[in-house]
């Protein structure tokens, strides 16, 4: 008994590393994340300067501040748009490489995944170079001349097509693990029934992958939420911040302003929208 | 060769606009300048290694070396350190039937939902109290703190038959030599896979450095090319030259693992 025990008390130490680091650098910071929200924490300003507590003033402040409502604006636009184009591209190319057996099936998946492997500034500064409205390649290209990054509109429109680009191949992976999940049999009984085509695809694998898909976009929306780089490389937030996303002007009142505590405000309404989001996915698409 | 279908045309034409672009950061890094200013053509009329020289001889200005090795050393560390700490703790929590073991999975499985940005001003602070900013350790320390790894590791050593265990616990064996004698080594798979998907994250990973690290001789290749938009906004050959440095070893490392790092995140987003 006492041999048993003295050993079990010995197998936590396989735990403490990781837990430690997980305590210090998640747990920790999570909770004096929004310790720090209900304080006036300006970092770096006179010496001696030390942090009070307001409350809720920085949530306060976040509510009567026009940026924070357009940078909300701007990153709703972003999730509204981005994440439908970038799903329905991800299942249209994953029923496509599906259809495909053989070799090139893999050689496909490989192109597709291929961007996600490209760190943002790269990428950003590669489609800086693309959209550039003198030189770009884009507007070589193409016979009329389109202000990709000049106006609030296009910026955004570039934007989405950038990330398209960028993020679609990890949901095409996901979805096309789903598709070989769904037993040949079904759509043998839906031929049997007369289904082709169009028919299978919505009353087979539409139903049946509900759950994936379900998955792929919850993840795609918190990570929408939360998009940084594309703008901070390609954009800077303008033109009439028609970029400017949550999380760069977070990162701009924090890091530039020295602000933390208001940062740390607004990183908290973040992800309380994330979990409102979130939440209210998994009732819609689950309940259906 | 077997017809090609129309769907698979379409595929085709999508997977090849998701290469071009990629092929386009190599063949424009060997263009003239006078080349990229003037689109004419995806591969260079003249090959040139003027960016490249000009990007690997301005140490001063333009240290990509020490980007390098710092990339290198930050990311082999991460990896280190992730398949250590990770791989020790999915041991214990699928094996060693600890008192609320279950409680503390599920705990640091809800974490994975945790948006990442939330964090970077708490961090931050914590990390200038620990005097850690502007260093390596700013970056290889917290990336230890992922759920990914405890759950991608959890899910394979349940797999791996007990008996094996049991037989060496009758031959004497303590639960340290069972997991490095017998778990380790059964797993290497699992090991490899974890290894490259940290490599290739901490590798490219752009908002941490971006925060925690000030000098520019402590950059990591990702955040020193974005320095470049500022310094040198339009020198796109230079630009792209230093890009090809960045991206070649991850897309070399990705050619040669793609089955593994496919089928990873196939399985992680499966099982949920």
């Amino acid at each position: 008994m006492t041999r048993g025990r003295r050993r079990s008390a010995w197998n936590y130490l396989f735990l403490a590393p990781y837990l430690s680091i997980f305590l210090v650098f998640l747990v920790i910071p999570l909770l004096f994340g929004l310790w720090i929200s209900f304080q006036e924490y300006e970092l770096a300003r006179k010496a001696g300067d030390v942090p009070q507590f307001i409350g809720l003033r920085n949530y306060n402040d976040a509510l009567h501040d026009d940026y924070f409502w357009k940078a909300l604006w701007v990153t709703t636009k972003f999730v509204i748009f981005s994440v439908p184009i970038t799903i329905i591209s991800a299942l249209l190319i994953s029923v496509g490489i599906e259809s495909i057996r053989g070799k090139r099936e893999q050689a496909y998946r490989v192109a597709i995944f291929l961007p996600t492997m490209i760190t943002i500034s790269v990428a950003g500064i590669l489609w800086r170079w693309f959209y550039n409205s003198e030189f770009g390649v884009f507007n070589a290209i193409l016979p009329v001349k389109v202000p990709w990054l000049l106006t609030p509109n296009w910026a955004m429109t570039s934007t989405i097509i950038m990330t398209l680009w960028w993020t679609v191949g990890g949901p095409v992976v996901i979805l096309l693990a789903g598709l070989k999940q769904i037993p040949e049999a079904y759509y043998e009984a839906a031929s049997i029934d007369g289904a082709v085509g169009w028919r299978k695809f919505f009353f087979v694998t539409l139903p049946l992958l509900r759950n994936v898909l379900l998955f792929v976009t919850v993840i795609s929306v918190i990570g929408a939420w939360q998009i940084f780089g594309q703008p901070f490389i390609m954009t800077a937030g303008g033109p009439e911040r028609g970029t400017l996303v949550l999380v760069l002007y977070i990162y701009a009142q924090a890091f530039n302003n020295f602000h933390m505590g208001y940062g740390a405000a607004m990183s908290w309404l973040l992800f309380l929208i994330i979990v409102v989001f979130s939440v209210i996915q998994f009732r819609v698409m689950r309940e259906r | 060769m077997r017809k090609w279908s129309p769907v698979e045309i379409l595929v085709f034409l999508v997977a090849l606009a998701c290469i071009i672009p990629v092929a386009l950061i190599f063949l424009t890094a060997f263009k003239p300048d006078s080349e990229i200013i003037q689109f004419n053509g995806f591969f260079p009329h003249e090959w040139t290694l003027t960016h490249f020289r000009e990007v690997l001889g301005r140490p001063e200005e333009i240290p990509i070396f020490r980007w390098l090795f710092n990339s290198v050393f930050i990311s082999s560390s991460v990896t280190l350190l992730v398949l250590t700490v990770d791989s020790m703790a999915a041991y214990a929590l699928s094996r060693l039937n600890l008192r609320g073991g279950k409680w503390i999975f599920a705990i640091i499985l809800a974490t994975m939902m945790v948006p990442g940005q939330i964090l970077l001003v708490p961090v931050y602070l914590i990390l200038s109290k620990l005097h850690w900013l502007d260093t390596p350790w700013a970056l290889i320390v917290p990336a230890g703190a992922g759920a990914f790894g405890v759950f991608l590791l959890h899910q394979f050593f349940k797999g791996i038959p007990r008996e094996l265990e049991e037989a060496a616990m009758i031959d004497g064996c303590s639960s340290w030599e069972i997991y490095w004698r017998i778990m380790l080594p059964l797993s290497k798979p699992a090991l490899a896979t974890l290894a490259i998907f940290t490599f290739i994250g901490s590798w490219n990973s752009f908002t941490e450095p971006l925060v925690f690290l000030d000098s520019v001789e402590n950059y990591t290749l990702p955040v020193g090319i974005a320095l470049f938009q500022s310094s040198y906004a339009n020198e796109y050959g230079l630009t792209l030259a230093a890009s090809v440095i960045c991206t070649l070893p991850i897309i070399v490392i990705f050619l040669l693992f793609h089955k593994h790092i496919i089928k990873g995140i196939a399985t992680a987003g499966l099982k949920e």
